[in-house]
């Protein structure tokens, strides 16, 4: 599907779900900026991004491009760390010191959730693919599955990203298994 | 099934979990582990969560100053430190040697005995429901033999017991440590075990939690992982990636 067909399909969900995003690299930054804005533009829904692959700043940045409000926004930076990147401390910004503290990325998910979140939150994972990088898939299958499960018992709802050139069957299967449905996008 | 023995809650949501409601009152807890992973946290938010349910806490503290401790404790988004100040009794151990003219290096039995009946009479005076007593080690230290070190801690645990205290003991480890605690008396005469640990893994070094051991109750032996917060201690299941654990 393309990214209009994509906004078509968000708009469907009124239940808490985990959905796995398998998007083209040329599709990437529309998918991310659709995500923010179709889920946090006039609902009740807060958005905690678990950046990965790019670091927050830059993907804050590409928002500010869009005119996305960040209001609603967290973000959970898994990567600034990594590259030594942290200069400044953003108050919708929580660091974990490597994508490969996977139980971290949860704790950090549950502070922002419990200090910040008093409704429904989309939790995106960008991406998959990155974490897949610094972690075994057997970790990976289990980090995911929990922490599904714990957003499902918070009423909340999980994006699991996939770049479709960097995505293994093996990545899809981990995919496949943790999410409610998979969505292709070009 | 648990039996029905009144709960303590930690006021830390997943230890209360792992414990089915928490601490069963009247317990005395070592709190074990190495330097840096997060005992004196944990006991100070037990005692603050108590002080917020109008429960008085008192911490005995051996190895450093109060006036210290509270100037680097975390500040609790839930808790101001005028708050902990009022609820929360700080006793410097130090100045009860001096007080009771027991500074000295080694302890005997009448000096356990006079050091339980002054804890005891300032439980009794403020009414104290929760104890802690950090480091249990350092008073371990002063008593030498293990004979004296279950006198004082049996003693000690029978008495704010039936007080109605709900104690927690930390236990300060060596990382090269095999057992729960630095004499391995204090574990065996304690009610319960929580057990805080470095895991190291692929280089990342993560907070762990385990309760080893809680009498009056049935509980998790997992392990968890374990990130202090202003909101307070947060534990998640720690995934089993491998990795080897050190205390």
């Amino acid at each position: 599907m393309n990214i209009d067909e994509l906004k078509k399909r968000l708009k469907e969900y009124n239940e808490p779900l985990s959905l796995g995003i398998n998007t083209s690299l040329s599709a990437y930054i529309d998918t991310i900026k659709l995500l923010m804005d179709e889920f946090t533009s006039g609902k009740n829904i807060h958005l905690i991004y678990i950046s990965a692959t790019i670091p927050s700043r830059s993907i804050s940045s590409i928002l500010e491009i869009y005119g996305i409000d960040e209001k609603k926004v967290f973000y959970v930076d898994c990567i600034s760390h990594l590259m030594m990147n942290v200069a400044e401390s953003r108050e919708n910004t929580v660091y974990v010191e490597s994508p490969t503290m996977l139980e971290n990325i949860m704790l950090k998910t549950q502070y922002i959730l419990n200090k910040n979140v008093k409704d429904v939150a989309v939790v995106v994972v960008d991406s998959i693919n990155s974490l897949a990088i610094h972690n075994d898939m057997k970790i990976l299958s289990e980090f995911l599955h929990l922490f599904v499960t714990f957003l499902r018992s918070r009423n909340s709802y999980m994006v699991i990203l996939s770049i479709k050139e960097q995505a293994t069957q093996e990545i899809m299967s981990i995919i496949n298994f943790v999410s409610d449905e998979t969505l292709e996008v070009d | 099934m648990d039996n029905v023995r009144e709960r303590v809650p930690t006021g830390i949501e997943a230890l209360d979990n792992i414990l089915n409601g928490g601490v069963p009152k009247g317990n005395t807890v070592l709190i074990t582990g190495s330097a840096g992973t997060g005992k004196t946290t944990l006991s100070i938010e037990f005692l603050v969560h108590g002080a917020m349910a109008g429960e008085k806490g008192l911490y005995i503290s051996v190895t450093e100053a109060s006036e210290k401790l509270l100037e680097n404790l975390i500040n609790y988004d839930f808790f101001s430190k005028e708050m902990i100040q009022k609820g929360i009794i700080f006793i410097d151990i130090p100045e009860i040697y001096e007080k009771l003219g027991m500074n000295k290096l080694q302890f005997n039995l009448d000096d356990i005995n006079i050091l339980i009946q002054n804890i005891v009479k300032i439980v009794k005076e403020f009414n104290v429901k929760r104890v802690v007593i950090d480091s249990i080690t350092s008073i371990c230290y002063r008593l030498q033999t293990e004979e004296k070190i279950m006198e004082f801690i049996l003693r000690l645990s029978k008495a704010l017991s039936e007080l109605g205290c709900t104690t927690f003991l930390v236990s300060e480890l060596l990382p090269s440590a095999k057992g729960y605690s630095q004499y391995g008396v204090e574990e065996a005469v304690s009610d319960g075990i929580i057990l805080l640990g470095n895991l190291e893994r692929k280089g990342d070094l993560l907070r762990t939690l385990r309760v080893v051991k809680m009498r009056g109750t049935s509980h998790s032996r997992a392990t968890y992982v374990l990130d202090i917060t202003s909101i307070g201690i947060l534990l998640v299941p720690l995934l089993k990636g491998g990795g080897e654990m050190y205390l």
